[in-house]
């Protein structure tokens, strides 16, 4: 009995562990820089860490179903280099010999389209051809990154303003703010919200979940599994686009090695908020949760001037010790469900 | 805020006495080129415009004087440069223009051409051996370093704060641009360096870094940077803030050009890339024809010029027109 009270008190407070480890770091670093707690600070952190919790928020529906998405970074490039291509020069249909200028909105629904594209032909070739999704997305994240690349030859499109007599100008307001609260952080709210409602309270949120425990068992009570798997993938392409809209807009420039690597953040975003590398177990708020503790990570870093090479090192350790902290919880709590049975038995 | 400041040991390669330095042995039997008619240039990747400017020029002299280009990238990556240096060898490449991942670790690779026959002419970045390339067209990046430097301190008022942006550590461009900016700018007590980042010569790092920067010291008022696509991402970080500051760098691409006469930007220092890629070019093929590169050493540096809202106008593609 005693034992079981103990147990309990550990666990309570090993379900807050992210959040726990989120705590330490804001008070470590609020105490070694006074302008970390400042308010413009917090904005410049959360505008960060929303890029990486919008990843995220797809990642966590991939991962769910026990995929993984590793094209979203290239996703990021490619999406800024369309749009910003569309803005500067048009689509040029060569047989007509014609240019459309498209306006922004437009621009933002072919940017958004193209997201969701990926994201299927990368759920096609998992559902239909049974390729490992590691496998399917390691080869979409250089088809994607290498087309970036082609659509300029390489080169940054600067200054992304737009023409005024062409009407196509406005699209550096993507990465305005609305008072003084950036628009990056309203559209990750959104996207969370939205995101964490399907999971929770939808059938469709019960699939993925069903897809990530058990495939087989979940086809054979009817749950379609393939559309689900290739659903999530359009999810997570379209969170990347969203992401690569983003930061050329904040920048008005795009760079077509834009994103590289950020599918890393949004995997260890993911992880370090308790969803399960095998499936069937996770949740938006941990994964929002972990963006800020990489976000914070990455700023508060940098802002105390630690170097580089240790910025990686700790990341890394920081990373691992979670997930280690999360496997011990995953022990415990079956430990404690055993308890309870034999005790019920005895009783 | 500790002042953090990771120096480096001086790189021997240094001006005056580089220039002395012995040529290639005139002895050795002269590379006959590995057979076919293509010339190999590898660069890093396109991404900065300088790259692409190499690129493009060694094509544009190499097909004038009846050779096949096949332009390649290396992504910085010392492996990825490898693997094309072999397949170049095993495409009998007439010769190679190679803008290197690195100095001392790509050493093997143009021996390997050179083993093979190839000859390679270096240009931009250096090699750390003598006597592998035929020929090495380094841009003076200390040189050029140091000059914008000059222009930094000068605009600042010799005084105040200024944070730096690396581009990656591991290059020798990046040691020795940063040492070419401090060894002028350390000479003046009241500029303090309050912070230091590596942005991986990249522009939308730059951006997100410089945000935080600004962040832990809004007091800032100049950037030092590594590269081109750096100091723009700075710059629209610094205006974001609502910040003016001198902001300097190293390159000299249309992009910064812009900037420069835009007033987000000070100075920049334009590496001679298009004139090094034609020369290269045409280093190789006397080299092929005559079995020596007309020059006396191996290494020849080529200056930088500074750029400023004085001669900006005149910038296009790595070309100052008079």
């Amino acid at each position: 009995m005693k034992n079981i009270n103990k147990n309990t008190v550990l666990m309570n407070l090993m379900r807050g562990r992210t959040f726990f480890v989120l705590l330490v770091l804001v008070i470590f670093f609020a105490a070694k820089s006074p302008a970390f707690l400042t308010v413009s600070s917090i904005i410049s952190v959360m505008r960060h860490v929303a890029l990486y919790g919008i990843l995220g928020i797809g990642m966590t529906y991939v991962i769910i179903t026990g995929g993984i998405d590793l094209s979203v970074g290239s996703v990021v490039g490619l999406t800024g280099m369309i749009a910003g291509g569309l803005i500067f020069q048009g689509l040029t249909i060569l047989p007509l010999g014609i240019t459309i200028y498209f306006n922004v909105p437009t621009i933002v629904v072919i940017s958004l389209a193209l997201g969701a594209i990926i994201g299927l032909i990368n759920g096609f070739i998992i559902t239909k051809f049974d390729v490992a999704p590691f496998i399917a997305t390691l080869g979409m994240m250089n088809v994607a990154r290498g087309l970036a690349m082609l659509r300029s030859n390489g080169a940054t499109y600067q200054n992304i303003a737009g023409y005024e007599e062409l009407g196509n100008t406005g699209f550096h307001k993507i990465g305005g703010s609305l008072g003084i609260i950036p628009n990056v952080v309203l559209i990750f709210a959104a996207i969370a919200l939205i995101a964490s409602v399907i999971l929770k309270f939808t059938p469709l949120g019960w699939h993925i979940f069903s897809v990530g425990g058990n495939a087989n068992a979940s086809r054979l009570s009817g749950v379609k599994v393939q559309k689900v798997t290739t659903l999530v993938y359009m999810f997570s392409g379209v969170c990347a686009a969203v992401v690569g809209l983003i930061t050329s807009a904040q920048l008005t420039a795009a760079n077509p090695s834009s994103g590289d690597g950020w599918e890393m953040n949004a995997i260890s975003a993911v992880v370090l908020g308790g969803t399960s590398m095998s499936g069937g177990v996770g949740t938006i708020g941990g994964t929002i949760i972990g963006a800020f503790v990489i976000g914070v990570i990455n700023d508060g870093m940098i802002m105390i001037g630690v170097s580089e090479f240790w910025q990686k090192v700790i990341k890394g350790i920081i990373i691992v010790l979670a997930v280690i902290i999360d496997q011990f919880q995953a022990k415990l709590h079956a430990r404690m469900a055993l308890m309870q049975q034999s005790q019920e038995m005895n009783a | 805020m500790q002042r953090r400041c990771r120096r480096r040991k001086k790189r021997r390669q240094l001006p005056p006495e580089s220039a002395e330095e012995s040529a290639t042995e005139g002895t050795e039997e002269a590379l006959k080129g590995g057979g076919s008619n293509i010339i190999y240039v590898i660069t890093a990747s396109f991404a900065t415009p300088m790259f692409e400017t190499e690129a493009n020029a060694v094509k544009e002299t190499a097909e004038a004087l009846g050779y096949e280009v096949k332009q390649v990238s290396h992504d910085d990556d010392l492996t990825v440069q490898a693997e094309v240096i072999d397949t170049a060898i095993a495409d009998g490449a007439a010769g190679i223009v190679l803008d290197n991942a690195g100095a001392e670790g790509s050493v093997a690779a143009v021996q390997k051409a050179r083993d093979a026959g190839i000859p390679t002419v270096i240009i931009d970045r250096e090699l750390a051996s003598d006597g592998v390339a035929i020929a090495q067209l380094v841009s003076n990046n200390y040189q050029g370093a140091q000059a914008v430097a000059e222009i930094f301190v000068e605009a600042m008022g010799e005084k105040g704060k200024y944070a730096e942006l690396l581009g990656k550590e591991t290059e020798t461009a990046c040691t020795v641009r940063s040492q070419g900016f401090h060894d002028v700018i350390d000479q003046y007590d009241e500029l303090e360096m309050v912070a230091q980042e590596t942005a991986n010569w990249e522009q939308t790092t730059a951006y997100e870094k410089m945000g935080t920067i600004l962040q832990a010291n809004p007091d800032i008022t100049g950037v030092v940077c590594g590269n081109d696509p750096m100091a723009l991402g700075a710059a629209a970080a610094c205006k974001e803030a609502g910040i003016k500051a001198v902001i300097i760098s190293v390159d000299g691409s249309n992009e910064a050009r812009d900037a420069i006469l835009a007033g987000e930007m000070t100075a920049t220092a334009m590496q001679e890339a298009s004139i090094m890629a034609s020369k290269a070019v045409n280093i190789i093929d006397k080299y092929l024809k005559e079995g020596a590169t007309g020059y006396d050493d191996e290494k020849v540096l080529i200056d930088c010029t500074a750029i400023t809202a004085d001669n900006a106008d005149k910038l296009n593609n790595f070309v100052l027109s008079e």
